[in-house]
């Protein structure tokens, strides 16, 4: 290649990788870097310090909403409105346990009416025969390993996108087997090395050795190895309670119900008590932490 | 009436956006969209081809959404600021004419663009193993048939108010009829029976574009093509609802002056 | 004989924002004979443009009959046998003359062979022949007028309507365009035209109108006005009184008087008078009068 192609092509193969977002994740902290004490705000200085950043965070959401799409076919539901709810009408959640139920429009709440609730008329069946979201004839739940691939995809586009990581191992988990718990594993390693305050994944991870795979060396709770990670989920939380996301509030609540499980089996009622307390003062309504400060008490007593 | 009127004016739109490389831009687009596509598969094929044929619908759909509305809307406010229109309107034509023959170029213009991110996004699904299904035609048929009332629209739009509020105006309505009517939809039951002729009429007027996007069925499993019925029925709407346009729009520019 | 162009009470007015409205043209009559050159004037905001514009179609008139050859003006068949060259125009940037020509021509309901012979002519008449694959963007204002005078000569117009018809011109293409409007006459055309320079008007028109806030001043056919533009002078020595014959009269003190006569027999009368009276004639002088001082005059006395 002679010199001057050369001085054109560089500059385009340093623009080309630039745009692309290509290892900007690891020039990141390296310009501004995160500092471990506040890993609770590494997204505000990380990603959406630029507009790059803002950018990958849009299309990894973009893409985890996506990925709850496919799983369904393509059929799009919607929650109930008030109105709904006060009628008396009622949608399911979860149909995998009546296959029937899969393909009634009448209990599936979807984001188009069937004919019979459409005031729209051929509008309406237009609609419903041009767009596979409003159609139920199709609605299946699809094998959530399909989406495993996007998962990937938004982490690596946004590796501070902790449900993307969280969502992604429990797909992985799914299975029920072997290789995939160990990928999960991996999975969940991959996402704190990049978020280690994250509250989501420490507690995903926590679950993880939390839930017995019977058969398996994970056949049984493994409290010794998940109590480190929900006591570090503990600590980051309380310590930045009003901090915290919505979404990791959420986290840091299954973080106490976890511990107390953690704790109660590995008979530890003064720990379990001190720590289902200091839950119970973050989430007074949380009925099962109130129920576990009953069981620590109660198991303190008989001893 | 005479077809060459049509096609003159037509071939005039088309060849000005070919040389001012306005379709250029949508071809790099589509070459963004093959790169793109190859470095998808860093992250492993098997379940990505649901995403990837999403991604193409989606640049598919708001690629050549975009490139006819900016064609559209710019069209009629052009002639006059160029006052391009003068020689135009000199001629032994009607000004009815003269905006067909214009929509006539703009519709052209967005089916190429159209055509050749399609021709780029399936080169990329090629990738992915994706089956030819005959859904996809009736796809690329059903997105034809929504620009030709999207251009209509911006058109019309650009007839009344000033390009940027119109072209603004059109993106509202193209992008967001979908989230207008799922609206109406939910708010309709729950709406006084004296406000309930009001959602109808909102209904039959707005422009139902997602209507011909029948992407959410070429990216899911096992959806099949729809009935002839559903591909007559959109082909009527399309006629019904750009004509319609299309008057209102003469309507006012019809005797305005220039 | 239906006259080119027939105006009665013809009224034009733009309504602007706010109720406010713009009389750009009221109660203005005039026509044209078919085979005439009749130059249309006034100063900048007479109503030239608007009456044009209204012969065109172009704005609705609010009042009046116009009619083109007897159709009424504004429609495709009165508009059939026009051929219009705006004010300013600019002609698509991205496509050649040829093209240009070739959508209007076909418009014009000419097509084929015939089409393509009549646009090489007629470019190779207005000088751009040369350019004629040359995307209009790349020329300059005098070459795009060119092409503006080729696209109102296509399909041989009975009529031609030209609003400031050598705007951008040069002399030489000033000079070319005289003397083809001239062989278009020649050929039975009918031109009328609007026009600042004067002495386009001089040179072209049969006939001219005159124009001021938006009614009709002066109607006149220039072999008329020239004549009685037209100056005689007459410089003598002598003791001749000639005033009661001379439009006015000078004497200097040297005895030399100087005095000017409205026509040719005043003047010749006032020669006799001199040489009965032994006087010596020093200097005969008949001069056109300026176009430009009536213009002015005609106009501050209508104001």
């Amino acid at each position: 290649m002679s010199e001057q192609k050369k001085s054109v092509m560089v500059p385009f193969t340093v623009a080309a990788a630039a745009c692309s977002g290509w290892l900007v994740s690891d020039l990141g902290p390296m310009v501004n870097p995160v500092k471990p004490a506040v890993g609770l705000e590494a997204h505000d200085s990380h990603a959406a310090a630029s507009l790059l950043g803002q950018f990958r965070t849009g299309i990894s959401s973009w893409m985890f909403l996506r990925a709850d799409l496919y799983l369904h076919n393509g059929v799009e539901m919607r929650l109930l409105t008030q109105d709904e709810v006060k009628a008396g009408r009622k949608g399911v959640g979860n149909s995998e346990a009546d296959k029937a139920q899969l393909h009634d429009d009448s209990l599936i709440v979807t984001v188009v009416p069937p004919a019979s609730r459409d005031f729209r008329g051929w509008i309406g069946d237009l609609e419903r025969a041009t767009s596979s979201y409003k159609d139920m004839t199709n609605h299946s739940h699809n094998n959530p390993r399909t989406t495993l691939p996007l998962f990937r995809l938004m982490t690596w586009l946004d590796p501070q996108f902790a449900p993307g990581w969280t969502t992604g191992a429990t797909i992985l988990r799914w299975e029920n087997t072997m290789p995939g718990v160990r990928a999960a594993h991996e999975f969940l390693a991959q996402g704190l090395e990049k978020n280690p305050n994250s509250i989501a994944i420490l507690t995903q991870i926590g679950f993880l050795y939390m839930r017995p795979l019977p058969g398996h060396p994970y056949s049984d709770r493994d409290i010794k190895h998940a109590l480190p990670y929900l006591e570090k989920a503990r600590s980051v939380g309380v310590g930045n309670f009003d901090k915290l996301t919505d979404e990791e509030k959420e986290a840091l609540m299954e973080t106490y119900r976890w511990l107390g499980l953690c704790y109660r089996d590995s008979g530890k009622p003064h720990e379990m008590l001190a720590a289902m307390t200091e839950g119970s003062k973050l989430y007074p309504e949380d009925p099962i932490i109130a129920r576990f400060i009953e069981t620590a008490k109660d198991l303190i007593s008989k001893l | 009436m005479n077809p060459r009127i049509y096609t003159a004016l037509a071939r005039t739109v088309v060849l000005e956006s070919l040389r001012r490389k306005d379709l250029w831009v949508v071809a790099i687009l589509g070459f963004i969209i093959i790169l793109t596509a190859g470095t998808l598969g860093f992250f492993g094929f098997d379940g990505l081809e649901i995403f990837a044929k999403d991604l193409a619908v989606t640049v598919l759909g708001l690629f050549s959404t975009i490139l006819a509305i900016l064609t559209s809307s710019r069209l009629l406010p052009d002639e006059i600021k160029n006052r391009t229109l003068y020689p135009l309107l000199a001629r032994p034509i009607t000004r009815g004419q003269l905006l067909a023959g214009k929509l006539l170029g703009a519709v052209l213009v967005s089916w190429i663009a159209f055509l050749i991110l399609a021709v780029l996004t399936a080169a990329a699904l090629l990738v992915f193993k994706v089956k030819f299904e005959p859904i996809m035609l009736q796809y690329l048929f059903g997105k034809m048939m929504g620009l030709v009332v999207i251009c209509a629209l911006s058109m019309t739009l650009s007839a009344y108010m000033t390009p940027s509020a119109g072209a603004t105006m059109s993106f509202v309505f193209a992008f967001g009829s979908s989230m207008i009517s799922r609206a109406l939809v939910m708010g309709y039951d729950s709406a006084p029976e004296a406000i309930r002729p009001v959602f109808q009429l909102i209904s039959v007027l707005l422009p139902q574009v997602s209507l011909f996007d029948m992407g959410g069925r070429v990216v899911n499993i096992n959806w099949g093509p729809v009935q002839a019925w559903v591909m007559w029925s959109l082909f009527g709407y399309m006629l019904l609802y750009s004509s319609a346009t299309i008057a209102l729009g003469w309507v006012k520019f019809r005797k305005q002056a220039v | 004989m239906q006259p080119a162009i027939s105006v009665n009470n013809l009224g034009v007015t733009y309504r602007a924002k706010k109720g406010e409205s713009l009389n750009a043209v009221r109660g203005l009559s005039f026509s044209v004979a078919p085979g005439e050159i009749v130059g249309f004037l006034g100063p900048n905001g007479a109503g030239k443009s608007s009456t044009l514009k209204a012969l065109m179609g172009f704005v609705e008139p609010d009042a009046g009959e116009l009619q083109i050859f007897g159709d009424q003006a504004g429609t495709p068949e009165s508009r059939m046998q026009i051929g219009y060259l705006p004010e300013v125009a600019m002609y698509y940037p991205f496509l050649t003359p040829v093209e240009t020509l070739t959508m209007y021509g076909e418009l014009q309901g000419l097509f084929g062979k015939t089409l393509r012979k009549e646009i090489d002519d007629l470019l190779d008449l207005v000088g751009i022949g040369h350019a004629k694959n040359k995307l209009n963007r790349s020329m300059s204002k005098g070459m795009l007028q060119r092409v503006g005078i080729a696209q109102s000569l296509l399909g041989n117009p009975r009529l031609l309507i030209l609003d400031e018809v050598t705007s951008g011109l040069d002399p030489v293409g000033r000079k070319e365009l005289r003397t083809l409007l001239k062989a278009k006459r020649d050929e039975g055309a009918t031109l009328f035209f609007s026009s600042h320079e004067l002495a386009e008007v001089d040179m072209l028109c049969d006939r001219l109108i005159l124009i001021h806030k938006g009614q009709l001043i002066e109607e006149r056919t220039m072999s008329t006005l020239k004549d009685e533009l037209r100056e005689y002078r007459l410089t003598y020595r002598g003791s001749a009184n000639v005033s009661d014959i001379a439009r006015d009269m000078n004497t200097g003190a040297d005895g030399i008087t100087i005095a000017s006569f409205a026509n040719a027999e005043s003047m010749l009368g006032a020669t006799e008078r001199i040489r009965t009276k032994g006087g010596t004639i020093l200097d005969i002088v008949s001069q056109e009068g300026s176009l430009e001082e009536y213009f002015v005059h005609t106009i501050q006395e209508a104001a």
